[in-house]
């Protein structure tokens, strides 16, 4: 089991120039589950995401991973940057376009932050990058750039690049958005395993099934708003929002032929 | 061609060779150094600093090099800035060649995708970590065809100090064309000799590109 | 020091040589738009002989500084049997240079157009000619517009070498002018607002064509 954090988020709002992108979002992510984001494209849950490790500033409420505020020491109050640095070491992310560096070799991709961040020696963080792409299948792939890998192999990479810090919570920007779809279930396998050891997991995905069978908790969201948080089953086969019962039909639609 | 000319100017000519050598590489090294400096305040520094580099690029990019050659080195003087020829040449070069480094420098790091600096940070790594590991490298490679292209340009330019009496090779086949009559024949040599010069470089800057980029090009 | 009243004096006569200045660059550029026109034609050729000798003419003027090219023209035209006054040389000079960048400019507009477009042309069956007037050349010329701008900055600021050929424009003008004030600080300045004002101006309407166009 891994150390896990929890996420509180309290009345948080945040506004792109006019567009009131997140309103009012209250939340609680327990420790060790899996929580799921659902809903239309511009409800604002990647945007929400980005606010839990301070990649987006929101511009009131709180967000607290495991009772410290992020990005501000008090409302108002930007924390410095050594200490936003600190805590985003104990939070992975992973994104929708990998954003691997294209310079680096896939372990060197890994071994990058262990050395800058932690601090390791070369050969230290080259070990445990290597340990980190074999958890995710890639062992034999560690010498290569990233514009030699296949998009599912890349995404993995920045998996193992965003575990290898040894974070306590992972939060996943529409992981598979990107992907071919044959290459979509690489990815969620390695996904799984990692909720199946207890990391607290946030991810925002349009993968459904992903949600209904590994999510704890899954929350529906619209137009900036939270509209549901309930169990995926609740929330997914039995919705009581007309919201998510139109989100899901025409999901369905879609995805059905 | 009477070869007891090339004995006679043979030594000058090789001397402003040299000249033109150093003045090209050291110009080179010194303005892309001060337009990689301005870029990165451009991009860090507050908005004010970035106002005033404005101005700085618009009147540099605004007016011919020779124009500020002469401010430089005949009106220098009058404000307490005496340099012989040389050294006002290179100095010349740096500051008429930052600028446009510069605007290399600042569309190359544009190319660096955002979500790569979004990972760097997401992890946690402090800003000139980030500047020396991702936003560098990446934007030096991007900005490659386009820092060659202008080191060639800056080649070019460097005829222009003859004007200013630089001792460079344009000055000295001047020199020896106005002694020996020869003006035609002694600036085609000097032309094919440029000609040859930048085709070189631009080759030089294929080859070194073709190896820089060779992990940053998608396999399809 | 820095004399408030030689450098407003020294605006007189630079002004005058002004003309000359953008005689020459605009003169320079439209010759140089033909040139280039037809150099562009060359390299896209189904003749290999006609698209190498175009190569050859852009890597030439590209390759050689235009000092340098001017000197060469200078002294060329005598030996050829052409007394042209050293005008005409130094617009033929600036005009022949641009041709080379000209040409560049075309084709990367050329370029840069969508290859489907073509495409939807011999689809629908239209001739090559009039793909080529109908669809390519209106969207590179408006493509190209912003470049060709600023070709002609670059021209404003190249024309300050005839001055070595001795025509009167801003800065042999600002020389002359240093010469008899003994005080070159302030006429150079005073040279370089010239330029500078005349670049901002082209700057200027640059940036309004780009809009324009970008639709």
């Amino acid at each position: 089991m891994v150390a896990a954090s929890s996420v509180e988020i309290r009345k948080v709002n945040k506004h792109f120039g006019t567009f009131h992108a997140l309103k009012d979002i209250d939340l609680t992510i327990p420790p060790g589950k899996v929580t799921c984001l659902i809903g239309p494209s511009g409800s604002g849950k990647s945007t929400l995401l980005r606010c839990i490790n301070f990649l987006e500033q929101y511009d009131s409420g709180e967000i607290r991973i495991d009772g410290t505020m992020i990005g501000y020491d008090a409302p108002g109050r930007k924390m410095p940057g050594r200490k936003l640095r600190e805590m985003r070491r104990s939070i992975g992310m992973v994104f929708q376009q990998f954003n691997l560096w294209p310079h680096m070799t896939a372990r060197e991709n890994v071994a990058e932050g262990l050395m800058r961040v932690r601090g390791m020696s070369r050969s230290e963080a080259s070990q445990r990058a290597a340990e980190a792409l074999t958890k995710v299948g890639l062992a034999d792939r560690m010498a290569n750039h990233p514009s030699r890998l296949s998009g599912g192999q890349q995404q993995r990479v920045a998996i193992a690049r965003a575990i290898a810090m040894e974070p306590r919570l992972m939060l996943f920007d529409e992981p598979t958005s990107a992907l071919d779809p044959e290459l979509v279930g690489e990815v969620l396998n390695v996904m799984k395993t990692l909720a199946s050891e207890g990391m607290t997991m946030v991810v925002v995905t349009h993968e459904m099934g992903f949600a209904a069978h590994v999510a704890d908790q899954v929350v529906f969201m619209e137009k900036g708003e939270l509209v549901g948080v309930d169990s995926p089953d609740r929330i997914l086969h039995h919705p009581q929002d007309a919201r998510i019962q139109s989100f899901l039909r025409t999901y369905h639609e879609r995805n059905s032929f | 061609m009477d070869w007891s000319i090339l004995q006679q100017y043979g030594p000058g000519l090789l001397s402003g060779f040299g000249n033109t050598i150093l003045c090209w590489f050291l110009g080179t090294i010194f303005s892309m150094a001060l337009g990689l400096v301005i870029a990165l305040v451009q991009r860090y520094g507050s908005r004010w600093v970035g106002r005033i580099i404005q101005v700085y690029i618009e009147i540099i990019r605004g007016t011919p090099f020779l124009v500020q050659l002469f401010v430089l080195y005949y009106g220098g003087p009058l404000v307490g800035l005496r340099l012989d020829a040389l050294p006002a040449g290179l100095l010349g070069l740096t500051i008429y060649g930052s600028p446009y480094f510069a605007e290399i420098f600042r569309s190359g790091f544009r190319a660096v995708s955002v979500g790569q600096i979004e990972a760097a940070r997401a992890i946690g790594m402090s800003e000139p970590s980030i500047v020396r590991r991702i936003l560098l490298p990446l934007g030096l490679v991007s900005s490659l065809p386009a820092l060659v292209n202008f080191s060639i340009i800056l080649t070019k330019e460097t005829v222009i100090l003859s004007i200013i009496t630089v001792p460079e090779l344009m000055y000295q086949v001047q020199r020896m064309s106005t002694e020996t009559f020869r003006y035609l024949e002694a600036n085609l040599v000097l032309a094919l000799f440029f000609w040859a010069l930048v085709e070189t470089i631009s080759n030089v800057g294929r080859w070194l590109e073709a190896r820089v980029t060779k992990h940053l090009i998608e396999r399809t | 020091m820095f004399s408030i009243s030689v450098f407003l004096e020294s605006f007189g006569p630079l002004f005058w040589a002004a003309r000359y200045t953008l005689l020459i660059s605009v003169l320079g550029i439209g010759l140089g738009l033909v040139i280039g026109t037809l150099v562009c034609a060359a390299r896209l050729s189904p003749y290999a002989w006609l698209r190498r000798s175009a190569m050859l003419w852009v890597s030439f003027l590209r390759g050689v500084p235009l000092l340098v090219q001017l000197l060469v023209f200078y002294y060329t035209l005598p030996v050829i049997g052409l007394d042209v006054p050293a005008m005409v040389a130094a617009v033929v000079t600036v005009g022949i240079c641009a041709s080379a960048y000209i040409s560049e400019i075309w084709r990367g507009a050329i370029a840069a157009l969508p290859r489907g477009q073509a495409e939807a042309a011999i689809a629908i069956g239209m001739t090559p000619r009039d793909i080529w007037t109908r669809v390519i050349l209106p969207q590179a010329f408006n493509l190209s517009l912003p470049a060709l701008i600023n070709e002609l900055i670059l021209l404003v600021k190249a024309s300050s070498l005839v001055s070595v050929v001795g025509i009167l424009e801003i800065t042999r003008a600002s020389q002359a002018q240093a010469a008899t004030t003994f005080r070159p600080l302030e006429v150079y300045i005073a040279a370089a607002c010239i330029y500078l004002a005349i670049n901002l101006c082209l700057a200027v309407l640059g940036r309004y064509l780009e809009h324009r166009t970008a639709i």
